[in-house]
C-alpha cells in the first residue's frame, strides 16, 4: 500500500515542475481567454475609432439628409460624445455630361417661367378687359386675347410636359452619376455606404443601402431602425398630425434584459452567461487532460524505456497503475486550487465584478472538483489502457487526439445549451460517460431550475463507468506492460479482459 | 549464518503455443555466483522474470528459503533487467531515491547509500545530472546501483556485463564478490563464456526448453576432460604425427592438441624428441574451456534433435 504513495509521490514531484505543467495552468487560461473575447473587443472597438461617413442620393427632394443625421445622432454617439455617422449627399456637379443637360434644363424652366409670364400678364390684362366695360372694341379687345391666351397656354403646357420628360432624364442620369461617384467612394473607402432615396420612397417604404460589407449585421440592424422611424414619421406627417405628438411619439426604445434566477432577479449579460461556462469548460477540459495526457505518457515512457520492468519487479502492477492515477489526480487538484485562488484574486480586487457573474459560488466549485475528478479517473483509465496496448508512441497520440476531440464536442454545442441547458438533446448527451463532466459544467451554472437529478444521475454513472473502465485498464496493463515492440490484435486484449 | 536458497522447481513456460521453459528446475545456494548460460532465446530472461515475480510461471514453482515467491515481499529480490532503461529527464540521485524507497528504504538512508555507491563506482559527480545528459556506461552503472542499493537477499542480473569497459567490468567483479560474501544469492546470465568461467561457481545452460547441464564449474570441467594435451613449439613440427601411440585432435600452425594411447608412449619420449628439434614454447595438460564445452553440447543436442 505504501508504494502506492510512493509512485504517486514520484510521478506529483517529476511533473509539477514540469514547464508544460507551468504553461497549462498559468498561461493557457489567460491565452484561451484572450482568443475567445478577442472579437467581443475588435466587435466593440473598431466601430468607435472613427466616425463614419455616410453617402447619401436624395431623389425624393424631401430634404433627407437632415432628418437622417439628426436620428443618427440621437442614437449613435462615439465614446468622446461626437456623432457616429456623417451624412453628405453625394455630389454629381463634376460630371460634364450631368451639367450639360443641367444647364439644359434650367434654359427650358426659364422658358417656361416666361411663358407662365406671359400667360399670366394676359390673363390679367383679360381681367381688366371685363371689368372695365368702356373700353372701345371690347368684344373685339375680348376675342383677340382670348386667342393669345390660348396660344401662350398650349405654348406653356408644351413646354411643361418637356420639362417634365426632361426632368425625369435628368433624374435618372442624376442617380447614375451620383451612383457613379458614390461607388467609387465606397471603393475607396472614404464611405462606409450610401442610401439611395427614390421620389416615392415613403410610399413604397424601400430604400437602397450599398455597402461592401452586408453581413456586417449590426450596421444593417441600425439602419433599419432609423429608416423605420423616419418612414413612418413621413406617412403620419402626411397624415396631418403636429409635430410636437411625434416627438413623443418616437422617443427611443430601449430593452433591459433580466433572467428569472434562483435567488432573486439579476441582469442578463450575454457575455457572463456565454463566455463564463465555455471558459469553465475549458479550465475543466484542460485540467481533465493535462493530468491524463500524463498518465498517458508516463505508461508509455516507462514502457518504451523498459522502466516499467525494474519497477514491476518492486511494485505490483496495480500499485503502480494506482500510484500514477493518485498522484497526478492530485496534480489536477493542485491545479484546480490554482485556479480557485487566481480567480479569488480577480475577484477581490474587482476585476471580476462579483455581483454580476451569479454562478460562481461555492457549490459550483464543489461540482467543479467532482466532475474534474470523475472526468481525470475516466479518462485516466482510458489512458493507461491506450498507453499500455499501443506498440508506438505515434498510434497513441494518434487516440491520444481523437479522444481531446470527443471531450471538446460539447463545447461545439454551447450556443445550444445558451438557449436551453436542459433540452432534452442536451441532457441526454450530458449521460454519455465521455461527454458528461464538459456538459455539465455548462449546464450547471446556465440552468435556471436545479437540475439534481442530472447532477446525481450522471455522478453515478460516471461512478459505474469509472468501475467498470479500471477493471479492464488494470487488467490490459497488467498484461500487455511486458510487451515490446509488438501490436496487439483485439482478440488478444479481448482475451486479456476476460481471464480473472 | 544460515544459507539462503533459491529454488526453481519443474517450471513451464510457454507464450501462446511457443513452449519457451519445460520442466525447468536448477538450486542456487547463497555463496556462490550462479550463472544462467544459453543460446539467444533459450529463455534465460524468461526464467529471470519469473524469479523477480513479473511473469507467472504456467507450472511448477519457485522457493526462496522454502517459500513460495508469489507471497514474497519485492524487497528481498534485486533486478537489473536486460533492457536497460531510466526516466531521461530526472535527476540521478532522484531516481536512486525512488527505487530505493520502492524497496522501503528511509529516503535518507536510501540518498546516503546511492551516493556511496556512486562514489564506488566512480560517478559520484553526476549525482545531480539529468540521465540523458550521460554515456550508456554510466546510465548502465547507475542501473546497478538501482538493482542493489538496498541490499537484497538475491540478485538478478541479466546480462551485466554488455556495454561496459574492462576496467568497470572488473569495479563490478569486486562489488558483487562482495555482495557473495554476505552469503546472498547471485544469479547472472551472460553470452560471454570467459566472463562466466571466471565469475561463476555454477552454471546452468538451457536450451531448446530445457536444462542441458547444470552443476559446478569445476565438475563440468572435468567431465568434459579428454585427457589431452596441448603442445606449442617455435617452428611446426610435423614429425610428430606420425609417432607411434599419439592421435593429433587438432593441429595449428605451430601448436598441436593431442591424446596418448594407453601404454604405448610416454610422455617424457615426446617432449625428448620434440626438444631436439625445435623449441618448446608451452606445454600443458588441456583443460577445455566453457565456451567449448558449449558450443559441443548445443551442437550435440540440435543434431540429436534433427
Ligand atoms: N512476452 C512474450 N511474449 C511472447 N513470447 C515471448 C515473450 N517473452 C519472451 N518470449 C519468447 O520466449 C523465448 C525466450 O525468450 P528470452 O528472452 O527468455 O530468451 P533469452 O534466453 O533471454 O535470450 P537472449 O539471450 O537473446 O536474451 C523467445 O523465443 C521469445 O521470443
Ligand atoms: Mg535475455
Amino acid at each position: 500500500m505504501k508504494n502506492i504513495f510512493r509512485v504517486a509521490r514520484w510521478e506529483f514531484v517529476s511533473r509539477i515542475k514540469s514547464r508544460s505543467f507551468l504553461f497549462n495552468t498559468f498561461i493557457s487560461p489567460f491565452l484561451f481567454t484572450a482568443v475567445i473575447t478577442l472579437p467581443l473587443f475588435i466587435f466593440n472597438l473598431q466601430p468607435q475609432i472613427t466616425t463614419k461617413l455616410i453617402g447619401l442620393i436624395d431623389l425624393s427632394g424631401q430634404n433627407i439628409k437632415e432628418e437622417l443625421q439628426r436620428e443618427l445622432n440621437r442614437n449613435y454617439r462615439l465614446d468622446n460624445r461626437s456623432s457616429e455617422y456623417l451624412v453628405m449627399n453625394v455630389a454629381v456637379n463634376n460630371s460634364s455630361s450631368y451639367n450639360r443637360m443641367a444647364s439644359k434644363f434650367e434654359e427650358i424652366k426659364s422658358r417656361l417661367d416666361s411663358v407662365s409670364l406671359v400667360y399670366d400678364q394676359i390673363k390679367e390684362q383679360r381681367m381688366e378687359y371685363y371689368k372695365n366695360t368702356r373700353i372701345p372694341n371690347r368684344d373685339y379687345v375680348l376675342r383677340t386675347s382670348y386667342e393669345k391666351l390660348q396660344n401662350t397656354r398650349e405654348e406653356k403646357e408644351l413646354i411643361e410636359i418637356e420639362l417634365s420628360r426632361f426632368k425625369t432624364a435628368l433624374d435618372s442620369l442624376y442617380k447614375r452619376e451620383a451612383q457613379r461617384m458614390a461607388d467609387s467612394l465606397l471603393y475607396t473607402d472614404v464611405l462606409n455606404a450610401y442610401l439611395i432615396f427614390l421620389p416615392d420612397f415613403a410610399k413604397t417604404g424601400i430604400v437602397e443601402y450599398h455597402t461592401k460589407t452586408p453581413g456586417d449585421l449590426r450596421e444593417v440592424e441600425r439602419f433599419e431602425k432609423i429608416l423605420q422611424t423616419i418612414i413612418i414619421k413621413k406617412r403620419i406627417l402626411n397624415d396631418q398630425i403636429p409635430r410636437s405628438k411625434l416627438q413623443r411619439w418616437f422617443r427611443p426604445i430601449y430593452l433591459k434584459k433580466y433572467q428569472l434566477l434562483q435567488e432573486g432577479q439579476q441582469e442578463w449579460n450575454f457575455y457572463v452567461q456565454f463566455y463564463g461556462p465555455l471558459i469553465g469548460v475549458f479550465l475543466l477540459f484542460m485540467a481533465i487532460f493535462t493530468a491524463g495526457g500524463y498518465v498517458f505518457s508516463s505508461v508509455l515512457l516507462e514502457k518504451s524505456n523498459r522502466v516499467i520492468e525494474v519497477l514491476l519487479s518492486y511494485v505490483t502492477s496495480s500499485q503502480l497503475m494506482g500510484g500514477k492515477i493518485l498522484g497526478l489526480g492530485f496534480l489536477g487538484l493542485v491545479q484546480i486550487f490554482s485556479w480557485f485562488a487566481i480567480t479569488g484574486i480577480l475577484l477581490s480586487t474587482g476585476i471580476i465584478p462579483a455581483d454580476k457573474i451569479s454562478y460562481l459560488t461555492m457549490q459550483n466549485a464543489l461540482y467543479f472538483l467532482i466532475y474534474f475528478s470523475l472526468g481525470f479517473l475516466f479518462y485516466g483509465a482510458i489512458f493507461v489502457t491506450i498507453g499500455s496496448v499501443s506498440a508506438s508512441e505515434y498510434d497513441a497520440q494518434q487516440i491520444n487526439q481523437l479522444l481531446r476531440t470527443i471531450a471538446i464536442f460539447p463545447v461545439l454545442l454551447s450556443l445550444l445549451v445558451l438557449a436551453n441547458p436542459n433540452a432534452p438533446l442536451i441532457r441526454l448527451l450530458s449521460f454519455i460517460p465521455f461527454l458528461t463532466p464538459s456538459f455539465m459544467i455548462m449546464r450547471i451554472p446556465l440552468s435556471i431550475e436545479p437540475i439534481t437529478f442530472d447532477i446525481y444521475g450522471t455522478i453515478l454513472l460516471m461512478i459505474v463507468s469509472i468501475g467498470f473502465m479500471i477493471i479492464i485498464s488494470g487488467r490490459i496493463f497488467r498484461m500487455s506492460t511486458l510487451m515490446v515492440g509488438k501490436k496487439l490484435t483485439p482478440q488478444e486484449i479481448w482475451t486479456w479482459i476476460k481471464i480473472k | 549464518m544460515s544459507e539462503n536458497i533459491l529454488e526453481v522447481r519443474n517450471v513451464s513456460k510457454s507464450f501462446k503455443e511457443q513452449v519457451v521453459l519445460k520442466n525447468l528446475s536448477f538450486t542456487v545456494k547463497s555463496g556462490e555466483t550462479f550463472g544462467l548460460l544459453g543460446p539467444n532465446g533459450a529463455g534465460k530472461t524468461t526464467t529471470m522474470r519469473m524469479i523477480m515475480n513479473i511473469l507467472q510461471p504456467d507450472e511448477g514453482e519457485i522457493l526462496f528459503q522454502g517459500q513460495p515467491r508469489q507471497r514474497l515481499k519485492g524487497v528481498h529480490f534485486g533486478y537489473l533487467p536486460e533492457e536497460r532503461g531510466l526516466y531521461p529527464r530526472a535527476r540521478v540521485l532522484d531516481v536512486l531515491v525512488y527505487f530505493g524507497t520502492l524497496n522501503d528504504l528511509a529516503p535518507r538512508k536510501a540518498e546516503v547509500e546511492a551516493i556511496r555507491y556512486l562514489d564506488r563506482l566512480g560517478i559520484i559527480e553526476y549525482t545531480d545530472t539529468r540521465i540523458n545528459e550521460l554515456s550508456k556506461g554510466i546510465q548502465q552503472k547507475i542501473q546497478f546501483i538501482a538493482a542493489f542499493l538496498h541490499d537484497p537477499d538475491v540478485l538478478i542480473l541479466d546480462e551485466p556485463f554488455t556495454g561496459l569497459d574492462p576496467i568497470n567490468q572488473s569495479v563490478l567483479q569486486e562489488i558483487l564478490e562482495e555482495f557473495k560474501k554476505k552469503n546472498k544469492v547471485l544469479i547472472l546470465s551472460t553470452h560471454m563464456m570467459d566472463q562466466a568461467e571466471k565469475m561463476c561457481d555454477h552454471i546452468c545452460l538451457i536450451n531448446q526448453a530445457q536444462v542441458v547441464i547444470d552443476g559446478s564449474v569445476s565438475n563440468i570441467r572435468k567431465r568434459f576432460r579428454e585427457d589431452a594435451y596441448y603442445l606449442e613449439a617455435d617452428a611446426p613440427i610435423p614429425f610428430i604425427s606420425s609417432l607411434k601411440g599419439i592421435q593429433i585432435l587438432e593441429e595449428g600452425k605451430n601448436n598441436y592438441k593431442f591424446v596418448l594411447e594407453e601404454g604405448s608412449v610416454s610422455l617424457a619420449e615426446i617432449l625428448k624428441q620434440v626438444e631436439q628439434k625445435t623449441k618448446i614454447r608451452k606445454f600443458e595438460v588441456f583443460e577445455p574451456s566453457l565456451h567449448d564445452i558449449f558450443i559441443r553440447l548445443i551442437q550435440e543436442q540440435t543434431e540429436v534433435k534433427s
